[in-house]
């Protein structure tokens, strides 16, 4: 079920001063999907969430649930929350701790005034679709945080909602559990027909989960896309550098051929995947550390260890033979487990890059980075 | 969505602000002006016939020690048996809950009547009994003194003390003590030099607390000091206004003033030192357990010291008494007074119409100040804990500036606030005065009870498609109950023993059971103290037992309901 919200704003007095925490939101928010609003905190996305929901009420604007309008300021329409017919999963959970687990989740249908033995069935139902038969009399509160957030999302599908909504649902778990408890979510979520709306602050979760991921800042959306479309070919520089480590260095356009955009850079001239911008005019280059392909420099010989993908003897100009390569030298060096991670100090920069830890490389050595242009992503200042 | 609720919020803080700021500015008044009945002629006179009594001198001394003492012994026991509980492996950890609990449901002034009993120094038992034994001259013992008085105050003030410190030391991050371990230090330095220094903020707010009460306390000096013409503040205070002298509230106010002053300056301290230590102690979310001290060869010995405490604190009391009112007069237990046992002193009090009518006020005092209490309680909680403006602050300053009161100070206050109403010498002068002065009792459970209930839990039911109406009674009602029940038992079991606000404003026909008592220890009738004493500890378990049974019942309802 489609969500279109249309001019909405909030804003808060805090000492004084005016917080925009939604400024002039548009979004729909396509039926059937799971969509994710990514932002840091204080971005407005909980307020954006609690909006759809009824727990806010908006300063301007509308917002309809699968063409139904539930609030708009300007006609003076305001559905309450208990009637707009969703469900949500809180940050906290919310778990309801005087009653026993069958309670929590059977409240929805109860409050509906739905008959014993057909709330009976459907509890039974959902609880045995997030799996979690047999603890139906015990205290809610009783059980472990995963299992909480199970009855969770229990309660929020019981009465088979149009829309569940979630904020932020796993940050109170630890890191362990909150990796298995989000592949759980996913697998639920995709044995339905429903539209899942999902705040988070956290960038694998956006990615993990997500059908189209909303990337928010000081209250308005920045940019709506696929979680592949945000990572890979972001256009402005705040959500690349927030959905993922990357190198940003400033750059001015130089020019373009058929698929690729010429920027100059302090690293020297690249080649990066093609951006329709003015020559002449200024952008960001954005290049994740995992695709900065490393061989050894000039100085440590021509090793050739990592998969012969060096620029070939060719070092010294910036884009060669379709690849880009980076002269530099490492400034630090750590193993973090799968990779190294280096620091390289290049044209006056300190790049990061992820390395391979089959390669034979030590702090202080002259290298290579070699970056396909594919993976040169210009973004907006 | 946070409700600011303006008018809620100001006409609450109107109520509380007559309830506690209006005694202390009528005090103020009172001690520029001349007497009662001349309110508002301004002078100094009374200050300074009050500051310059030469007894005052010693007076304040006697405080001082008596304070100093009881605090030290409180906090001294309180550490040690919060050590042993949550650190140690002693044996039968429940006795710790005992001694926690039970003493607060035990009337200061029958506490201090039982230990008269037993040590004074003409025929307290203890005394007689090592007497006949020894054969000895004079009683060894003499509860008639400072020491006897710091002794009882101290293990009155324990059980506070203790609850204070052992969450402290039990919520502990050990690894702090480990690492001192790892350096080298053994356990007796670990525990002066690590565990005691991080206990600092949740031990000094214990002194603070233990201060404060035994500036206000009035039992102990009354039943142990004005016999041995050991004269604290708290008595000398009254003494000047006690009917049959010339009372001069006009001095008792200009006095109160100070002692006022000082217990308010105490209690600011100890609201800074306790928010302090819930920075200062850390408390993991990891489930670790504190390692457990193995006292070896000491288990048992430290064990009969705990127990000989438990029965010091708990029994004794309550036996004493049970005893002294079946024997004819003071007399050692034995064979003679066991044959002389009747239940003469239960019939003449029952018979007693005055005795009659204080139980009877005091059972209305209990029951409807606890229930207007409670109240007034849940109004106010609900404002300072989900109402965060400024004004709610406010609110919650005023409230808990009753908690620094020391009961015949504020019982002064108020006498020159009532004589100049018709509520003087009434039942509900006195219900006034108990709600202003144990406002936070009340408050302070309902507080954290409002604390638990998470607008999330309020959110959610709404989102299931619950009205407000619904959400009220299925979610934020049940979630109270237990808030309710804890602060309706605290108010109605203090409100049933009230003594010290009750002994300045009680009036013929406005008697309460702590004062009828009293009454019964000046004319040394300690038979018919005992039977009193005994049906009001019967009477106060009672509304425990029925404000459980009641909150139980009502969980069961909703459960059911559900």
């Amino acid at each position: 079920m489609e969500i279109r919200i249309e001019g909405l704003g909030k804003h808060y007095e805090s000492e004084g001063r005016t917080v925009k925490a939604l400024d002039d939101v548009d979004l729909t928010i396509p039926g059937d999907r799971i969509f994710t609003l990514l932002g840091p905190s204080g971005c407005g996305k909980t307020t954006l969430l609690r909006c759809i929901v009824g727990l806010e009420a908006p300063d301007a604007g509308e917002i309809r649930i699968g063409g139904e309008l539930v609030w708009s300021k300007e006609r003076g329409v305001n559905v309450p929350t208990e009637k707009r017919g969703l469900g949500m999963v809180f940050q906290t959970y919310a778990i309801w701790p005087h009653m026993s687990v069958f309670d929590n989740v059977a409240y929805p249908l109860q409050v509906r005034g739905m008959g014993r033995r057909e709330i009976a069935d459907k509890v039974a139902g959902v609880l045995r679709f997030v799996q979690l038969e047999g603890v139906e009399r015990r205290s809610a509160t009783r059980l472990s945080g995963g299992q909480q957030q199970r009855v969770a999302l229990a309660r929020a599908l019981a009465a088979e909602p149009k829309v569940i909504l979630f904020d932020e649902p796993l940050s109170n778990l630890d890191a362990k559990l909150r990796e298995e408890t989000r592949k759980e979510l996913k697998t639920f979520l995709g044995k339905l027909k429903i539209t899942a709306v999902y705040v988070t602050h956290d960038r694998v979760e956006a990615l993990a989960l997500s059908d189209d991921i909303a990337v928010m800042r000081a209250g308005r959306i920045v940019e709506i896309g696929t979680p592949q479309q945000i990572y890979f070919h972001a256009q402005h520089r705040f959500v690349a550098d927030f959905i993922g480590r990357a190198n940003l260095i400033g750059a001015t356009v130089r020019g373009h051929d058929d698929a690729t955009t010429f920027v100059d850079t302090p690293l020297g001239p690249i080649a990066c995947e093609r951006r329709d911008l003015a020559v002449g005019s200024e952008a960001t280059l954005c290049i994740r550390p995992e695709f900065m392909r490393v061989a050894a420099g000039a100085r440590a010989g021509d090793d050739n260890v990592n998969g012969g993908k060096v620029g070939d003897g060719s070092i010294g100009d910036g884009s060669v033979g379709g690849g880009n390569v980076i002269r530099g030298v490492v400034e630090s060096l750590a193993f973090v487990g799968e990779v190294y991670e280096a620091e390289v100090r290049t044209g006056g920069l300190l790049l990061l890059a992820r390395i391979d830890p089959g390669v034979d490389i030590h702090e202080g050595d002259a290298v290579s980075l070699c970056v396909d242009p594919a993976h040169c992503l210009l973004v907006s200042r | 969505m946070r409700p600011s609720r303006p008018a809620l919020t100001s006409t609450l803080i109107v109520i509380v602000a007559l309830l506690t700021v209006a005694p202390v500015l009528m005090l103020a008044f009172g001690s520029f002006s001349q007497g009662l009945n001349a309110f508002g002629h301004f002078t100094l006179a009374k200050y300074a016939a009050a500051y310059t009594d030469p007894a005052l001198l010693r007076v304040i001394a006697n405080t001082l020690v008596f304070v100093v003492g009881s605090t030290i012994v409180a906090t001294g026991l309180a550490l040690f048996l919060a050590y042993l509980n949550t650190r140690t492996d002693i044996p039968f950890k429940f006795l710790f809950g005992v001694l926690a609990i039970v003493p607060m449901m035990i009337p200061h002034l029958l506490f201090s009547v039982s230990w008269g009993l037993l040590l004074n120094p003409s025929n307290g038992l203890v005394n007689r009994a090592l007497q006949d034994a020894f054969s000895l001259q004079d009683a060894p013992f003499n509860i008639y003194s400072l020491p006897g008085m710091i002794l009882v105050e101290g293990l009155l003030n324990m059980p506070v003390a203790y609850l204070i410190v052992a969450p402290a030391m039990a919520s502990f991050d050990v690894s702090l003590e480990e690492s001192s371990r790892v350096f080298g230090a053994g356990t007796w330095r670990t525990l002066m030099r690590v565990t005691l220094p991080v206990l600092r903020p949740a031990i000094l707010a214990a002194v603070v607390l233990g201060v404060v009460r035994s500036l206000a306390s009035y039992a102990v000096p009354r039943v142990l000091g004005t016999p041995g013409r050991v004269d604290v503040l708290a008595t000398y205070l009254y003494g000047m206004i006690a009917t049959g002298y010339s009372p001069d509230y006009g001095k008792a106010a200009a006095l109160g003033m100070s002692v006022l002053a000082t217990s308010i300056v105490l209690i600011w301290a100890y609201r800074r030192l306790t928010a302090e230590s819930g920075r200062f102690v850390t408390i993991s979310s990891r489930g670790w357990r504190p390692t457990v001290i193995e006292l070896k060869g000491m288990r048992m010995p430290l064990f009969v010291v705990v127990a000989l405490l438990s029965f010091v604190v708990v029994v004794l009391p309550v036996a004493v008494l049970l005893y002294t009112s079946f024997v004819p007069y003071s007399m050692v237990p034995g064979a003679a007074a066991f044959a002389q046992m009747s239940l003469q002193h239960w019939r003449e009090v029952i018979g007693d119409p005055t005795s009659r009518l204080a139980l009877r006020n005091s059972v209305f005092l209990g029951v409807v100040g606890a229930t207007l209490g409670v109240a007034l309680s849940l109004f106010v909680a609900y404002v300072i804990v989900k109402v965060r403006t400024r004004a709610s602050g406010l609110l919650e300053t005023l409230t808990y500036l009753s908690f620094s009161f020391p009961g015949i100070v504020i019982g002064i206050g108020f006498m020159w606030f009532f004589v100049r109403t018709p509520l003087y010498a009434t039942l509900t002068a006195l219900l006034v005065g108990y709600i202003a002065t144990y406002l936070p009792y009340g408050v302070r459970p309902l507080a954290s009870a409002f604390v638990q209930v998470h607008a999330h839990l309020e959110e959610s039911s709404l989102v299931c498609g619950a009205g407000p109406l619904t959400t009220m009674r299925r979610i934020i009602v049940p979630l109270l109950v237990p808030g309710v029940v804890s602060a309706w038992i605290l108010m109605a079991t203090m409100f049933l023993r009230e003594l010290t606000v009750s002994v300045v404003l009680s009036r013929p026909g406005s008697e309460v059971l702590a004062v009828q008592i009293l009454g019964f220890a000046d004319d040394g009738l300690w038979g018919k103290l005992s039977a009193l004493g005994i049906i009001m500890i019967v009477i106060s378990t009672a509304l425990v037992l029925l404000a459980t049974f009641a909150g139980a019942r009502f969980k069961a309802a909703q459960a059911s309901a559900g």
